[in-house]
């Protein structure tokens, strides 16, 4: 990299018509992201036919912008309705929720913020420094890698329980089940659809998240209008305030939290969401106080919310250098790349040198730009407070509505967002978390398709999930996750009871 | 709604027994081994296995709860009312937006739902009009979902 | 008074009449594909639909309607109203899905507009396989049966087909190379490079990127023609002798029972499209070749396309 490319970049960058894509993309991540059913990577599909007339630094600024400020924006909804309004927000949604419902709800949204900037910039670093060297160790995943790596996700999942590992476990399989109803299977056979022409296509995920997660608030708030409000009605100051301090006390899961979402992201397949899963998991598996996870406690925001930024930076490492996703944001970016003229593969680094640069100092601006105007975002949202609940309730079941149905522009979202709303005020009444469920629809998909791609590959042998190093390595590391709850109640009733 | 977890569990027993006689039905993948009722069975003798722990572990407990328990807002009319609202109303838009159109039900919906929560009608009927707008703004026009417009095609076109 | 009246009335019954002989299109048309964002079906379909908004003066939204191996976007076109505000870019599955016993859905429940690309299957191994030739690996397929592995899309895809095919046309068991089922071609090329499996029968512009970065070679093309990207490919015909040819197309077409006038005014509008500059260069640009029909031809290709594909399902065995 030399100084000419660096100054080629630059001015590639502070063209103020790049500048301005770049604000207006800003604003637009921020609606879509805080708006709950609406994603990432719905904002990126949207931007590109308008990218389509723009030159290649600017249409690849869009996309970078919008995407970061679309995943932190989903932190908002968490922190003020509990509705995640991404995916990648799901895994602290609860616990966001719950901080502001204690009145930290400043502290909440100043973390997810600081540290969405601080994973983002840091998943920028490693993009700029390490991508040809990590996408190479990504590329050595085939379906064993891959099926352990899922394994680990959803093991993550019984850590994620609060109260009874049973019914985590009841809840995480209702999930996997979900996932397996439609055509979408190895054999593409249509399971449990009844000749249903929507079930064939799998019930989608974000019209059931809005369910579980938004929907059923909403009955819970209606059932209870007679008692004061349960909503967060913290007053929001300076969310900076504080943020300092965080830092310091929580360097190691910053930097964990931004090391484990970077590499997730990098990974083909796996992106802002399962790192958030991950890092939260993490994050309380190695906290010094875990009992306080899940009644807003801020140490797993702060290391998930660095965690699913980083994931978007690492997203691009194989993108660019291999012409592999790293998520489905990146999927539709290698197209804008290859209309671009921007074709992704080793050689893009020396060809189109100054336009790849300038895409990197883009993903620095968003990240920065990210401070001022999640401030604003934030301050906006804090309106949805002040209003009276029998006037928001109803708006916000419409904004549900409206956001399940453009999922695929189908009513058959909005039934979905009913059913699974019932559903999850029944299971949550009775002690059966949520969040495993949606962790198994996430993957269930992915687990099901190692699964069976790696026992055709193996001829059927269980042994050959262990052949191959990478493969022993995470098999081993999933089996002793699994196994050292059991480990550890059986020497508790060892030593308790002689 | 509280729920006995032997009661639950026997639940997840027989929801997982429905789905292996279910999967029973299922053709293997032509040429493969590992056909589409190999992972559903799997999930399905898990629920098996995790409802019937379940309900050994509420049975041998000392205590014993009721099957079923309501809590005490069931009893009163207004909470009851809401709630049937929430769900009636989801279950009318879905059967009317594609005839009255988006505009239409969510203005009628809206109205419906804030009266019942206790608004006053001078807050109701420009709240109502006015979120319908800003959706239709942001997600017709600026997110080109196509919200239906029903009676108001001829209208609008 | 009465004038006024008469007047408005007049008024009235003139701008009845002025909607009624309005030209097609008068509001925003829907264009629904069958497969994800940022696949090579979304890219040629979001291409299309930027072009002939230009022609047809009415904004086109794109939707994908992905799921169930592309039968839930196949069936969302064919069951819309037909009134030509609804099309969508339908996929050579729509001729293999109803052989397999995937959907009911038949090409013949679509009124087609135009066909507008068609990409055959290339041959792709790692680039450190023994195998350097079309030749080396059937031998090796025949020697070892169910040694080597292959995937690119799901069971009984068109790449499926594509290589079962050309096994069978050379006289070895298209069961000697058990096929693994993947999600499309990028995650089988990416397991191939990854070891997992031997082969990926692609078409040449999905492996591009894996080519350029020195991954993946190809090693021949199911095509009387070499791809225009690597010209150096050999053709099945030069290496192997064999008039084996396979490829993947897509249509665009709206459902059944649509206006005539609403057909012949996107037919005309997708021929502008397909003829101008912009479209080409962009096709070419990603690799993806370029074939067209009218309404007629395009129906008749989907027949031919159909009986043949449906044929050669049942030959190797993915179809009863």
């Amino acid at each position: 990299m030399t100084l000419a490319v660096l100054s080629q970049a630059l001015s590639l960058v502070l063209d103020p018509y790049v500048l301005w894509v770049v604000f207006a993309s800003a604003a637009f991540g921020l609606f879509v992201g805080a708006i709950p059913g609406l994603t990432a990577t719905m904002a990126t599909a949207l931007l590109v036919p308008v990218t389509f007339f723009m030159p290649p630094v600017p249409a690849i600024a869009a996309i970078v912008t919008a995407t970061a400020m679309a995943i932190f924006a989903g932190d908002i909804p968490s922190c003020l309705l509990r509705m995640p309004g991404t995916a990648a927000s799901a895994a602290y949604t609860d616990e966001a929720y719950a901080m502001t419902k204690k009145g930290h709800g400043e502290m909440a949204l100043g973390a997810g913020l600081v540290f969405s900037a601080v994973g983002g910039l840091f998943g920028t670093a490693v993009l700029i420094a390490a991508a040809p060297a990590l996408a190479e160790v990504a590329l050595k995943f085939s379906s064993f890698e891959y099926f352990w790596l899922v394994v680990l996700g959803l093991s993550s999942a019984v850590f994620l329980t609060f109260g009874s590992p049973l019914k985590g476990v009841v809840s995480l399989l209702l999930g996997l089940l979900v996932a397996a109803v439609g055509l979408d299977n190895p054999a593409a056979f249509p399971r449990f659809t009844f000749g249903n022409a929507e079930l064939s296509g799998g019930l989608t995920l974000i019209p059931i998240m809005i369910g579980m997660f938004a929907v059923s608030e909403i009955l819970r708030n209606v059932a209870a209008m007679e008692q004061p409000w349960e909503m967060a009605q913290a007053r929001i100051g300076n969310v900076f305030t504080g943020m300092w301090r965080l830092a310091k006390r929580y360097p190691l899961g910053i930097l964990r939290g931004s090391a484990l979402g970077t590499a997730i992201g990098a990974l083909p397949g796996a992106g802002a969401d399962i790192a958030a899963w991950m890092s939260y998991a993490i994050s309380k598996k190695f906290s010094k106080e875990p009992e306080k996870f899940g009644t807003g406690h801020v140490e797993g925001i702060v290391e998930a919310g660095a965690s699913n930024n980083s994931a978007l930076a690492g997203a691009w490492i194989p993108s660019l250098v291999f012409g592999i996703p790293g998520d489905s944001i990146t999927a539709i970016v290698i197209g804008v790349l290859y209309i671009k003229g921007l074709n992704p593969g080793p050689t893009v680094f020396m060809e189109k040198a100054p336009e790849m640069y300038a895409i990197f100092f883009i993903f620095i601006i968003a990240n920065l730009l990210m401070l001022p105007l999640g401030v604003a975002a934030i301050k906006g949202a804090k309106q949805l407070l002040r209003a009276p609940r029998e006037l928001l309730m109803p708006v916000i079941l419409l904004f549900c509505i409206v956001g399940s149905f453009a999922i695929n522009n189908s009513l058959f979202g909005v039934v979905l967002m009913l059913v699974f709303g019932l559903l999850a005020y029944v299971m949550e009444e009775n002690g059966f978390p949520v969040a495993p469920a949606i962790l198994g629809m996430v993957l269930g998909a992915m687990l099901e398709e190692h699964f069976i791609s790696s026992m055709i590959k193996s001829d059927g042998r269980l042994l050959g999930f262990f052949e191959r190093p990478i493969a022993g390595a995470l098999g081993g590391l999933a089996l002793l996750v699994i196994a050292w709850p059991l480990v550890r109640a059986w020497l508790e009733r060892k030593g308790g009871k002689p | 709604m509280k729920i006995n977890d032997a009661l639950s569990g026997a639940a997840l027993v027989a929801l997982g027994a429905a789905v292996l006689w279910h999967i029973q039905g299922f053709p293997p993948m032509p040429g493969q081994k590992f056909g589409p009722a190999w992972f559903p069975g799997l999930i399905a003798a898990g629920l098996i296995a995790c409802g019937a722990l379940l309900a050994a572990t509420r049975l041998r407990a000392a205590t014993r709860d009721p099957l079923l328990a309501l809590p005490a807002w069931t009893r009163r009319a207004r909470p009851l009312a809401s709630l049937a609202a929430v769900v009636a109303g989801l279950v009318v838009y879905v059967l009317a937006v594609d005839t009255l159109g988006f505009h239409i039900t969510a203005v009628a919906l809206l109205m419906v739902w804030s009266r019942l929560l206790g608004a006053a009608w001078r807050f109701a009927l420009p709240v109502a009009g006015a979120a319908t707008v800003i959706i239709h703004l942001a997600f017709y026009k600026l997110l080109k979902v196509p919200l239906p417009w029903g009676l108001l095609k001829g209208v609008v076109f | 008074m009465k004038a006024i009246v008469t007047r408005l009335v007049l008024a009235a019954a003139l701008l009845v009449a002025g909607a009624a002989q309005a030209q097609y299109p008068q509001r925003p048309i829907q264009l629904i594909v069958p497969w994800g964002a940022g696949g090579g079906t979304d890219a040629t379909a979001r291409i299309i639909a930027s072009l002939m908004e230009k022609e047809l003066k009415q904004p086109i939204n794109v939707v994908n309607r992905t799921g169930g191996s592309g039968v839930v976007g196949h069936d969302a076109i064919a069951r819309a109203a037909p009134d030509g505000y609804t099309i969508g870019m339908i996929t050579v599955e729509i001729t293999m899905m109803h052989h397999v016993g995937l959907t009911a859905l038949k090409h013949t429940d679509y009124a087609p507009i135009g066909l507008v690309n068609a990409d055959p299957a290339g041959i792709h191994v790692r680039v450190d396989s023994a195998y350097k030739s079309t030749r080396d690996l059937i031998a090796a397929i025949k020697a070892n049966p169910g040694k080597l592995k292959a995937s690119g899309t799901g069971q009984g895809g068109i790449w499926h087909l594509a290589i079962a095919g050309l096994l069978k046309d050379q006289g070895v068991d298209p069961g000697a190379l058990p096929w693994v089922p993947s999600n499309g071609a990028a995650p089988g090329l990416q397991d191939m490079v990854a070891g997992g499996v031997d082969v990926v029968p692609c078409s040449i512009p999905e492996a591009r990127a894996m080519i350029d970065s020195g991954k993946v070679r190809a090693l021949s093309i199911m095509d009387p023609n070499p791809p225009a990207l690597y010209p150096n490919v050999p053709t099945l015909q030069k290496e192997l002798g064999s008039k084996w040819a396979i490829a993947a197309w897509r249509v665009i077409a709206a459902p059944k029972g649509i206006p005539a006038d609403a057909q012949r005014t996107l037919g005309a509008a997708l021929k502008k499209v397909y003829d101008s500059k912009e479209y080409k260069d962009f096709m070419a640009g990603r690799g993806f070749g370029v074939i067209w029909a009218d309404a007629e031809g395009t129906a008749k290709f989907m027949a031919k396309s159909d009986t043949d594909l449906g044929a050669t399902l049942k030959a190797v065995g993915l179809a009863k």
